[in-house]
């Protein structure tokens, strides 16, 4: 590998004095003068008619400036790819919690007293909440427009399942017939909140026909155009303002109330400020999806596996516009990363009166690995052999295509799992109810459209300009290294400009792993213009030609024959005067062509009176390519294990007859530091990454197989299987008492 | 109302049922101190009253008049970091940030009344400040470290 002086070392985040003395600033921190506030009303009913809004009451309260409902503002549907959505409720609404009216007040209690005096009338209709009852025969359609909508492709006849893939791979029915056993299983998992601890928040002032939005959103270029179809204006007239972003983690590039709040401050002629309370987080926010798998597989009795089918069902909500691509993958990951010949994967999604789904780390990811890596224990275990064994038999090798058929290069599953095993004592003794299991999955990080500038004065200035608003990763720090590498300085002398919105073109901003790989590439690129840009401004000083010099990595510049004096690009910038500037943008298509394991081992004790499962030791195996910044990565993957903990223990964003009963932090519990357990992590650096300082992702790799890591240990210590998540005592006590 | 903060005496025009994080945020602009849950079970709205940590989100900025109100502006600023801060920023103990004032205004009462914590007492101390990124286990780390640090040991 390669020997660097910045990038693999610990870097302090070039956000951390920002962040610690509380002078960051986020959304809700960002004042105006003449400032109000916003609040909307969302529905009780999970699919009604509107008959009437009766709004005079709310009106006529003092320190009232506007109040607007889905009459006042009929036009474009709002999506981020299908779009389905009106910003305010028009005649019908389909979920407990869609929005349907809102308020703009002086303060924030006027504007709840105000909501509070709004009476709407409805027309019950019947409603469906989960997958099964949406796709019956006899279920009421919830989008009978559905072909209509932007970014929908018409269907053959009506139906909630608004969007479904078939891939198929070898014959199915061929592997099946030469299977010995045919071993089929159902999987649900549930919803899930991001709990991102800052809520979702937006102002926006509207000036001399500018509208201007602070938001928090890892997307912001996406966020500005969305709202410019929506509102019907060219997206050049809005600007989106740099800000930190508390928080993510997939849930942050849907806008939620912003285009509401774009209409409250038109209506109301004042800068709007709504700030999202946790109950409407919970209510009405964009979660996880709940999914049903069903997996069936042939195997034969030597432990080969002939046949896959996967059918894939994800209950997207009563709407799809929170979905980036309008649908949830992950499927393929319900194929996994075993040698499979023939396969079937169908993935549905699925329209209910529910709250709508949007993006979480790995969207898909963590549900179909859970069903498929559980689906596996219990193949091995049907099959009398050890799950490790099972699995070093069976996982795919570098130049065999995985079972979704996608080939990677220098594929290191074996090698990864192994290591885990060593790192977790998987063979060695245990006593009695304490359960040992694995689960390992794979992802390759995504691509996108990144840019950025770096700046060098005379004075010394070095400032780095990027689009992305910086989300908690360290995409910013991780840019900032690379430009200190690569100019040979050290990274406290570089500035970071977080841009606002029309800096540049457009950016692809925070999704699917890219932060790194985007920004390392970019950075890269940048890099090297800047040096282009001293190399030239050396020749011209020297009145020489720029191909004579070259740029040291020592941050030196130097002509061929010596003819100049070699000097530091510091100093020539001191003796010119002169400013060098170096811009890049990059435009990374598709997925890395190399992907990264992970595998994680748990080790549980359960409790056979309770179904109390304490978690005693968790160990995650990462292949890993290069590592850019040691701490952050560490966080990455700390923290990707315990949202998955608590996503296989602990969360779920709990629905009853279509209402969000789990409305607070006290209801919808994620893990405190209490909750953590001794964690063993162990790195297989390589030169397989991707881009210049050959990395890949960690974000979403280190939270993907948590569950069904820990639903294997529980199986392995009780001799009985939870399929469906959450794993808590109770369900682990129900499942004792039926299957033990 | 009158609020000493941080030292400074303040003047606010807030009502009798103004919570302390919105008169704290909102008319004496210190936003450092974030709102999250508003029902003080994440922490995140910690801030210290004569020393004692609370959740200023279920706090009545009324309530605190007459004492000594302790901020993350008050901690330490750019040319004079606490300990906790340099801490923090060294060894991860904060990626987006939103619970991070919070989180230390928590450790600083933590290392008031317990200079020396081990592990478990942070643990301990620190359940009622949740964090979504950090998997805690640097937090932890960044506060042991502040502690040796105060004893001499970093």
């Amino acid at each position: 590998m390669t020997a660097y002086q910045t990038v693999g070392t610990a870097t302090a985040r070039v956000d951390g004095v920002d962040k610690t003395t509380g002078r960051a600033e986020y959304a809700a921190d960002h004042a105006l003068p003449g400032i109000i506030w916003g609040k909307v009303l969302h529905s009780s009913r999970p699919h009604a008619r509107i008959v009437r809004i009766d709004t005079t009451e709310a009106t006529a309260l003092p320190g009232v400036r506007a109040v607007i409902t889905g009459d006042d503002i009929r036009g474009n549907l709002y999506g981020r790819a299908i779009k389905d959505m009106p910003v305010l409720a028009v005649d019908v609404v389909r979920y407990v919690g869609e929005r349907i009216a809102a308020v703009a007040a002086d303060d924030e209690a006027t504007a709840q007293r105000a909501l509070d005096l709004i009476e709407v009338e409805y027309e019950d209709l019947p409603a469906v909440f989960d997958i099964e009852e949406a796709l019956g025969a006899d279920a009421p359609i919830i989008h009978p427009a559905y072909g209509t909508y932007p970014g929908s492709k018409p269907l053959d006849a009506p139906s909630n399942g608004y969007h479904r893939t078939v891939q198929n791979r070898g014959d199915l029915d061929a592997g099946f017939a030469e299977a010995d056993e045919i071993i089929e299983h159902i999987y649900t998992t549930q919803r899930q909140h991001q709990a991102y601890l800052e809520p979702h928040t937006t102002v926006v002032a509207i000036e001399g026909g500018h509208t201007n939005v602070w938001t928090n959103s890892k997307v912001p270029y996406a966020t500005r155009d969305g709202l410019a179809f929506t509102i019907g204006i060219p997206a050049d007239t809005i600007t989106v303002h740099a800000l930190y972003i508390g928080g993510d983690f997939g849930g942050k590039g849907t806008p939620l109330n912003m285009p509401i709040c774009y209409y409250l401050a038109r209506e109301s002629g004042r800068p709007v400020r709504m700030v999202s309370d946790y109950i409407e987080e919970f209510l009405a926010g964009n979660p996880r999806h709940a999914t049903l798998i069903k997996l069936r597989t042939g195997v034969k009795r030597d432990g080969t596996m002939t046949a896959h089918h996967v059918q894939f069902f994800v209950n997207c909500g009563a709407y799809a516009g929170y979905k980036p691509a309008g649908v949830i993958g992950g499927a393929n990951h319900a194929a996994g990363p075993y040698r499979i010949p023939n396969t079937r994967v169908e993935a549905t999604q699925v329209y209910t009166n529910t709250v709508p789904g949007g993006h979480m780390r790995t969207p898909g990811g963590p549900q179909t690995v859970f069903a498929l890596e559980s689906h596996i224990d219990e193949i091995a275990r049907a099959l009398g052999r050890d799950p490790y064994d099972f699995r070093m038999q069976n996982l795919a090798e570098d130049g065999e295509q995985n079972a979704a058929g996608e080939t990677f290069a220098r594929v290191r599953a074996k090698e990864t799992l192994q290591a885990g095993a060593e790192a977790a004592g998987y063979a060695q003794p245990k006593g009695l109810h304490i359960g040992r299991g694995m689960a390992l999955g794979d992802h390759a990080a995504g691509g996108g459209h990144g840019s950025a500038t770096v700046t060098l004065t005379p004075d010394g200035g070095i400032t780095v300009g990027t689009p992305i608003f910086e989300q908690g990763t360290g995409t910013h720090t991780t840019l900032l290294q690379i430009v200190a590498e690569e100019l040979a300085v050290d990274p406290e002398r570089v500035h970071l400009d977080s841009w606002d919105t029309g800096a540049v073109d457009t950016d692809s901003g925070i999704g699917g792993s890219r932060g790194t790989r985007v920004a390392s590439t970019v950075g890269h690129e940048v890099a090297q213009e800047t040096r282009r840009a001293l190399l030239r401004i050396a020749a011209e000083a020297a009145n020489r030609h720029v191909d004579e010099f070259t740029f040291g990595n020592d941050g030196v510049i130097r002509h061929n024959s010596n003819i100049v004096a070699p000097r530091s690009w510091g100093d020539l910038l001191v003796a010119t005067g002169q400013t060098a500037v170096g811009h890049a943008e990059a435009d990374i298509e598709g997925r890395a062509s190399a992907t990264g394991f992970a595998a994680q081992f748990a080790e549980v004790s359960v409790d056979p009176e309770t179904g109390e499962v304490k978690l005693l030791q968790f160990t995650s195996a990462h292949d890993v390519g290069m590592v850019l910044n040691p701490v952050g990565h560490q966080g990455q993957v700390n923290g990707g294990i315990v949202q998955g903990i608590g996503f296989a223990m602990m969360e779920e964003l709990r629905v009853e007859d279509g209402r969000v009963t789990t409305l607070s932090f006290g209801d919808y519990k994620i893990p405190s530091a209490g909750d953590i357990p001794p964690l063993k992590t162990v790195l297989l650096p390589s030169d397989d990454g991707v881009g210049p300082y050959v990395v890949k992702g960690i974000g979403e790799n280190s939270n993907t197989p948590v569950a069904a890591a820990i639903a294997n240990a529980v199986a392995d210590a009780i001799g009985a299987r939870v399929r469906n998540l959450p794993i808590t005592s109770e369900r682990v006590y129900r499942t004792l008492k039926s299957q033990g | 109302m009158q609020l000493n903060v941080n030292g400074r005496t303040l003047e606010a025009e807030a009502t009798g049922l103004a919570t302390l994080v919105d008169v704290l945020r909102y008319e004496l602009d210190l936003t450092g101190t974030k709102e999250a849950c508003g029902v003080g079970v994440c922490g995140a709205c910690t801030v210290l009253l004569d020393g004692r940590m609370v959740a200023s989100c279920i706090t009545l900025a009324a309530q605190a008049q007459g004492a000594q109100i302790q901020t993350i502006e008050g901690l330490g600023d750019r040319e004079l970091l606490d300990p906790l801060q340099e801490s923090f920023i060294t060894d991860g103990g904060f990626q987006c940030g939103i619970c991070t004032p919070g989180q230390l205004m928590a450790a600083k009462a933590l290392l008031e009344h317990n200079p020396q914590p081990t592990e478990d007492e942070i643990k301990h101390w620190m359940m009622g400040n949740l964090c979504r990124c950090t998997g805690y286990y640097q937090i932890i780390e960044s506060v042991a470290n502040a502690a040796n640090a105060a004893r001499g040991d970093r």
